[in-house]
């Protein structure tokens, strides 16, 4: 990370994490906000938020719980198959990409259980890719995963119980960058058709340049370092170069047309806060159908680390919502 | 649903429970959270449903272990643990849980009631006791003693009443006075209800507690005093009671009756009446007097030696009530 001359906007403090968001950080065992390259294997290792057994995928015998290896360019890619149990017909489904900046995590990760519960509310099916992480496996291996286990996901429809019509792609923090990501491959290759997309906080820009960006350092979850950190391991060198693709980092493509409908959150005290309201803007500016919240004081992943907290309450309300409306149902 | 302490905790065992729930507390008073942060606090902190009741405020908020707000038409059940807001007051936390409390429960509870009583004061406006500490306080800017009395509702006269143990009410004008010990202040303007309390307590040295040991009326008003207060200044404590103090106590250790009859004929019109209040034959009080008499080694019975009584009986009251 450097934070070079060119940084001339000058930022002010920043912005205040909501009390109850702060308490609970406060309260969190130490979390790495600066997180570096070296302490990765480490946090691969001593998951703080834990994956969830099938019992607890079942959800009281909601979902029936199966593990499919799908075939992709780099090896079989497992996904992860949620199935209403109470369905009757061809159900809608959410293609869910977990995050872990682009480095850690699984498809069954804590972060999921917001996508899930959605799932839940609504009856529709669960799709959940296991992409190859970064550093072992840079970029373009895990959108590519992510694209191949969508392309499985539409081509296999019928046999999953899904109406191909009506696949919502999902991700939070990288997990929404690659979504957005496998949503662009998907527009400029001509298919799959996507109803929507649903990005949570999502890793959109490896320039790390913003304002918020720089705001953030030291503080919260997920910082600049941490950023770097992450967007490195995905592009080695080239993080911030010139000739980075727009299908590894969703903000330097500069024609946001012709995508899904989109819903885009973050909180105002992450770094991710700029990159994502300039996402939802260029797709205004591009004619395009998005709904932004941006949640006061909200650090990086504030719902996955203090569920119960008002701000954590009030972001999940808009969404079930805004996925009746896309969905029509 | 677990606990966010016993779910950190397990993660994190080095760190001390008590160390986050001080964070966690600490933190919601740095951002001036409200009082629902602080009760969910409570509640995901410990894993049970927690609620707040403060009658006087209006203030009754409840929130489960998922945080979700839920009131309750039920009443606090007095097995849970509760904690008061202010001590000796009534409980106005609870956890929804049995004791005894755990170390974490102890804590949870007095960090909470500490964020609570900020968030209650900046939220809600002072407790009306406060309100009525600040009308009766020479010390507290006008504007500020008219605001709380306002908050008070007292019109634009009120009167201060004193009480056993320091404790203070404000009457509007036309309220009636309870009949415990009370000292009655004048009615005044509201900004003048300083005065009025100074007048009251001392009209609560003149009243008497209604014992065996401290006979005769329990409610003093201020304004039928006279020059009895002028009396109130020459007792502090420490004051060596005049002769005639130390012969009613005399009397009083004597015969059991006799201060109670030293009283009932300093207070009513005639000893016939003395006599019914007492509910003795008027030969006996008669008997009684003479016998009286000869302890106190004065009559009671002609104008001097009342009015003699009279400064007696007071004079030991202001001892008996600094």
């Amino acid at each position: 990370m450097t934070t070079t001359e060119s940084d001339s906007t000058r930022v002010g403090p920043p912005p205040p994490f909501d009390p109850e968001l702060a308490a609970a950080l406060e309260a969190m065992p130490d979390l790495p906000t600066s997180l570096t390259a070296d302490l990765i294997p480490a946090l691969r290792q001593g998951t703080v938020l834990r994956d969830a057994t099938d019992e607890e995928l079942r959800r009281g015998g909601a979902f029936e719980v199966s593990e499919r290896p799908v075939p992709g360019p780099h090896g079989d890619i497992p996904v992860l198959i949620l199935k209403p149990t109470a369905a009757t017909g061809l159900v809608g489904a959410i293609y869910y990409v977990h995050g872990g900046g682009m480095i850690m995590g699984t498809n069954r990760g804590a972060d999921s259980t917001k996508a899930f519960d959605l799932a839940q509310e609504l009856g529709l099916a669960v799709v959940s890719v296991d992409y190859r992480l970064a550093p072992e496996h840079p970029h373009p291996v895990p959108v590519e995963e992510c694209y191949a286990g969508l392309v499985w996901t539409v081509e296999h429809a019928e046999e999953l119980g899904i109406d191909p019509e009506r696949i919502v792609i999902a991700g939070a923090s990288a997990g929404g960058g690659l979504a957005a990501a496998t949503t662009l491959l998907a527009r400029d290759r001509g298919a799959p058709a996507l109803a929507a997309q649903l990005l949570f906080c999502p890793m959109l820009d490896d320039r790390n340049e913003s304002p918020s960006s720089r705001q953030m350092v030291g503080l919260g979850v997920w910082d600049r370092t941490a950023n770097d950190t992450g967007w490195t391991a995905l592009l080695g060198d080239e993080r911030g170069g010139p000739d980075v693709s727009p299908y590894a980092a969703p903000a330097r493509e500069s024609d946001l047309s012709g995508l899904p409908p989109t819903y885009l959150d973050v909180g105002s005290a992450e770094t991710f806060r700029d990159e994502v309201v300039a996402y939802a803007s260029a797709i205004w500016a591009a004619g395009g159908n998005a709904e932004l919240h941006v949640w006061p004081g909200g650090f990086h992943g504030f719902e996955l680390l203090a569920p119960e907290s008002e701000l954590s309450r009030a972001a999940s309300g808009p969404r079930i919502p805004w996925l009746r409306r896309v969905l029509g149902i | 649903m677990e606990d966010l302490v016993g779910r950190l905790s397990a993660l994190d065992p080095d760190a001390g429970a008590a160390i986050k729930v001080i964070a966690y507390f600490d933190r919601l008073v740095e951002g001036r959270a409200g009082l629902e942060p602080v009760v969910r606090g409570a509640a995901v902190l410990t894993g049970c449903a927690a609620r707040l009741v403060d009658a006087d405020r209006g203030v009754a908020i409840r929130v489960d272990a998922t945080g979700a707000v839920h009131p309750s038409a039920e009443p606090p059940d007095p097995a849970w643990l509760s904690a008061p807001l202010h001590p000796g007051g009534p409980p106005a936390l609870w956890l929804e849980r049995p004791g005894p409390a755990g170390p974490v429960e102890a804590m949870v509870l007095e960090r909470a009631l500490s964020a609570a009583r900020g968030a209650l004061a900046r939220t809600r406006g002072p407790a009306p006791a406060d309100d009525v500490a600040a009308v009766l306080d020479a010390a507290v800017a006008e504007p500020a003693r008219l605001r709380a009395a306002r908050r008070l509702g007292l019109g634009l006269a009120a009167r201060a009443v004193a009480l056993d143990g320091g404790r203070a009410k404000v009457l509007a004008a036309d309220q009636p006075i309870a009949a415990t010990r009370a000292g009655v202040g004048p009615v005044v303007p509201v900004a003048d209800l300083p005065s009025s309390w100074a007048a009251a307590r001392t009209a609560l040295r003149f009243a008497a507690a209604g014992t065996e040991q401290d006979p005769g009326p329990s409610v003093v008003h201020a304004d039928q005093l006279g020059g009895l207060a002028v009396l109130a200044d020459a007792v502090g404590p420490g004051a060596e009671p005049v002769p005639d103090v130390q012969d009613l106590e005399r009397a009083r250790s004597t015969a059991p009756w006799a201060l109670a009859t030293l009283v009932a004929v300093a207070t009513t019109s005639s000893l016939r009446t003395a006599a019914a209040a007492l509910v003795v034959h008027h030969s006996t009080l008669q008997d009684r007097l003479a016998h009286v008499e000869e302890l106190l080694g004065w009559s009671v019975r002609d104008p001097s030696g009342r009015l003699r009584l009279q400064l007696a009986i007071a004079l030991r009251r202001l001892h008996n009530h600094h």
